[in-house]
């Protein structure tokens, strides 16, 4: 443009004029989780379950009412069965789990620390990782036979290679300069190890321990698909062979309840052991 | 005890880092490196403490360490390089740990020390609670309590802000005069240089060769006095003419990282 | 897709060939949930040979995996009509009022091998030879209220003990309880005839007697949606009779015994068990096929009065909900003269 460019007027002091106030305008993109909103939020999608239920917008063929649902599990806690079938799920989450996530834990380490065992292990990790444990149900009947041990094993395996991996890049990320400030000070390897490696690797650790007990659940189902005749995957199974759908979703809450527990004990752990953050 | 460098050469695959350096840390001096970025101090650093073999050449000490020394060659690092799961008085006493020394032997050993860095009221406190400053002094405290022969400052201050990085300074140089610890510093930073210096060692840009050894003739504690300003100017000024111009090139440079 | 469309335009031209008016209509399209199994095998007939196109149907089979889905596909209306073993999800399913039984498919008759009881190697060389010896052992089945739970629940009351006595192990699939047999983990399962003979070649087991030597029942069934039977009978009547003819060429071929009573298979056989290997999966030999076929009546008429007693043992058994009414679940119309009828 040919005009030139208006000078600024020198300012005249500012008293006079009417003063505005800066807004405030950096709000929003702070998540929070709140404690009461849930609650809130999960009543909400009940009514509104059982609501559509009642009315007959929902059929009961689809789907059963919550009403419903909790009187199969009322029926269950009656007959005794409710705490035999977690007792029995329980269990063997847990063997699964600990036989699981501590070979898990071994090879992550090697693979994390070793040059050899990292060259062997991560090929043949990521060629297992994805086999479908459900698949080799078959197979493991035939190597652990169809009592617990079989069951345990469908666990095991399935939290075994996530593990190996979650330990793995854990072990790998725990930075070098604290390593090599040990080295300098001639802390021994097993020291290091178990100072520095160890507690570095922790949150990646205690990552893995959630995602391994989800998996953990998840397989359930398909470790009680081997004979079980307790337990809420067994129960689950039963229910959907019947076509007790009440029943069904029941041992499906029972598993997402669960699911909160262990959640909520790892949230615990987590907080204890990372308290340094 | 004396730190002698003998043709020590380094490369990083094509790049030479470090080509022919020898150089003797003398006793109780206290010896800065410096030179443009790249030319290669800080790996010169890692091969003198041991922690990074070099390509050719060697590391030899001669003389004994002094009395109670765990670790002849300890390093202070330019990140603190703290275990931010372990409070203060326990990233001190991880360089202890796995010397035979009675739990006694260590408590005092480490309290001594955090009192001579002044951390006393924050040995149970996390890396996290604490300002860059008293985290370099953590490190400081973590090293002289295994009682080193020679001390290897990589950058220790480079971290910090210009008004902590001064009174960190002074406070080295009351503990050094205290301890008469022999130290290799490495900085950029010519005002640090000239400060803490008994002798300025600069270095060539890639690769890295001994440009020339800088006296600094003023005893250390009278180097704030008005009557060395003159002689501290110049030398300043001497520095910086022999690293300037490789310095504007090393800046001009694309890293090859 | 282009197959079912020729076969709709060669029944257009069959019938514009013959001089006879072409009818207003298209053949009304209709779907069939089937296992890929040969007990399914009225439906392979009906639609190769025609008898379908003949009664204006146009019938696409969908194949499913398992017995449960494909009840729920015509209880969801995903299909017209389905065809499988009866099972107590089956009958939870058609208590909700969505299934009509019509017509009947596989049965377990004196003299028809299908279902075998097996028991492993290890059970055989410790004395299990007789169905008599069954309590105080294991046996592995596929699912909790499948045919062959059934199969046990009928043994036990026979021979007059407790089910509890015999410990049921649910493995939920075929695949798994073959393992359980072949690795001696459990003493006894039961199978189809097929898969029976199959384990006994390959020296993993014996059979120790067929289910049809103990109690013979209505294993299988020709089923639709009560929407279906409410809003369009006389589709469902046409495909009722076409599915009839078909079940009447299976009898003639497959079903026919010697004065010995020993089953013979003729030239008839011959004809349909190319049919039978087009659709069954994976595809059988002549000898698989001939092991495979299970009696089913030639008019497609169902034991009735054996319907009721499934439904009250599971009843019984707290599988089937006790509200159930197995009325409601048949409709008899379809077909005259259904066998063992229930006195009303």
């Amino acid at each position: 443009m040919p005009e030139p460019v208006p000078t600024r007027p020198q300012a005249a002091p500012p008293e006079g004029e009417a003063r505005q106030r800066v807004l405030f305008r950096a709000g929003g993109f702070e998540p929070s989780a709140g404690r009461i909103a849930p609650w809130i939020a999960f009543a909400f999608i009940l009514a509104g379950w059982q609501a559509a239920s009642s009315s007959g917008i929902l059929p009961a063929l689809f789907m059963p009412s919550p009403a419903a649902v909790a009187a199969a599990l009322w029926n269950q806690v009656t007959s005794g069965t409710l705490l035999m079938n977690i007792g029995y799920s329980v269990e063997r989450i847990v063997w699964g789990w600990l036989i699981g996530s501590s070979l898990g834990l071994l090879l992550g380490f090697a693979m994390g620390m070793f040059s050899l065992a990292r060259s062997v292990g991560l090929p043949i990790v990521s060629a297992l990782f994805p086999v479908p444990k459900i698949a080799l149900l078959p197979l493991l009947i035939l190597w652990f036979g169809i009592g617990e041990p079989s069951k345990i094993a469908v666990i095991a395996l399935g939290v075994f290679f996530p593990y190996i991996i979650s330990t793995y890049t854990a072990v790998d990320g725990v930075p070098r300069n604290l390593i090599r400030m040990a080295l300098s000070f001639g802390v021994p390897t097993g020291a290091i190890v178990r100072k520095i490696v160890l507690p570095g690797a922790m949150p990646g650790i205690l990552a893995g321990f959630r995602i391994t007990t989800s998996i953990a659940l998840i397989l359930l189902v398909a470790a009680e698909m081997i004979g079980a005749r307790y337990g809420i995957g067994a129960f689950i199974l039963a229910a959907g062979n019947l076509m007790q759908t009440d029943q069904l979703v029941a041992g499906v809450a029972l598993l997402s309840i669960l699911g909160l527990i262990i959640a909520f004990i790892l949230g615990y752990l987590e907080r204890w052991l990372l308290r340094w953050r | 005890m004396d730190l002698i460098v003998e043709s020590v050469s380094h490369s990083y695959g094509e790049v030479t880092a470090l080509s022919d350096v020898s150089v003797t840390v003398r006793d109780g001096e206290t010896l800065v490196l410096i030179g443009p970025s790249g030319c290669g101090k800080s790996t010169l650093l890692g091969i003198m403490g041991g922690v990074l073999a070099p390509s050719a050449g060697r590391i030899l000490t001669r003389g004994r360490a002094p009395e109670g020394c765990l670790n002849p060659l300890t390093y202070v690092f330019q990140d603190f390089a703290l275990l931010p799961w372990r409070t203060v008085e326990g990233n001190v006493m991880l360089a202890l740990e796995h010397h035979p020394l009675s739990a006694a032997e260590r408590r005092r050993r480490v309290a001594a020390v955090l009192d001579l860095t002044g951390l006393t009221d924050f040995a149970s406190a996390f890396p996290k609670q604490l300002s860059g400053g008293m985290r370099q002094r953590v490190g400081i405290a973590r090293a002289i309590v295994v009682r080193p022969a020679v001390l290897l400052l990589d950058e220790p201050l480079s971290a910090l802000d210009a008004q902590t990085r001064e009174l960190l300074m002074e406070e080295m140089i009351a503990i050094w005069t205290r301890e008469r610890t022999t130290s290799v510093y490495v900085t950029h930073n010519l005002v640090e240089a000239i400060r803490l210096a008994d002798r300025v060692l600069v270095l060539s840009r890639r690769p890295g060769r001994i440009k020339r050894m800088v006296e600094i003739g003023v005893p250390r504690p009278e180097r704030a006095a008005p009557e060395h300003a003159a002689e501290l100017a110049r030398l300043h000024d001497e520095l910086w003419s022999l690293i300037r111009e490789e310095a504007r090139l090393a800046d001009r440079e694309i890293q090859h990282a | 897709m282009i197959r079912t469309s020729l076969a709709a335009a060669g029944l257009l031209l069959g019938l514009l060939g013959s001089g006879m008016p072409a009818p207003a209509r298209a053949a009304d399209a209709v779907s069939v949930a089937a296992l890929h199994f040969v007990s399914s095998a009225p439906i392979f007939i009906a639609k190769d040979k025609g008898y379908f196109a003949a009664e204006g149907l146009d019938v696409e089979i969908k194949f499913f995996d398992a017995a449960q889905p494909i009840a729920v596909a015509v209880a969801a209306g995903d299909a017209d009509f389905g065809i499988t073993g009866l099972t107590a999800g089956f009958y939870n399913l058609a208590a909700k009022g969505v299934l009509k039984i019509i017509a009947a498919q596989s049965r377990e008759e004196p003299g028809y091998d299908f279902v075998a009881y097996i028991v492993s190697n290890k059970a055989w060389d410790a004395g299990f030879r007789s169905v008599t010896q069954y309590p105080g052992k294991s046996v592995g089945i596929t699912q909790v209220g499948s045919t062959f739970h059934y199969n046990m629940g009928m043994l036990a009351e026979k021979l007059g003990f407790p089910l509890s006595a015999v410990a049921l192990k649910p493995l939920q699939s075929i695949p798994n309880v073959v393992a359980a047999l072949k690795g001696n983990q459990v003493d006894s399962v039961l199978l189809p005839n097929n898969i029976a003979l199959g384990l006994v070649a390959q020296h993993a087991g014996h059979i120790i007697g067929y289910v049809w030597q103990e109690t013979p029942w209505q294993l299988g069934a020709l089923f639709t949606s009560a929407k279906n039977v409410a809003k369009r009978r006389d589709l469902v009547q046409r495909f009722v009779r076409a599915y009839q003819k078909a079940c009447a060429d299976y009898a003639a071929a497959f079903l026919q015994r010697d004065a010995s009573g020993k089953r013979v298979f003729g030239a008839k056989a011959d004809a349909l068990i190319p049919i039978i290997q087009k659709y069954v999966q994976p595809r059988p030999s002549r000898a698989q096929v001939l092991a495979s076929v299970s009696y089913i009546d030639p008019k497609a008429r169902l034991e009735v009065g054996d319907i009721y007693r499934q439904v009250a043992w599971y009843q019984k058994m707290g599988m089937v909900d006790r509200s159930a009414k197995t009325a409601t679940m048949l409709d008899l119309g379809f077909i005259p003269h259904q066998l063992d009828m229930p006195r009303q």
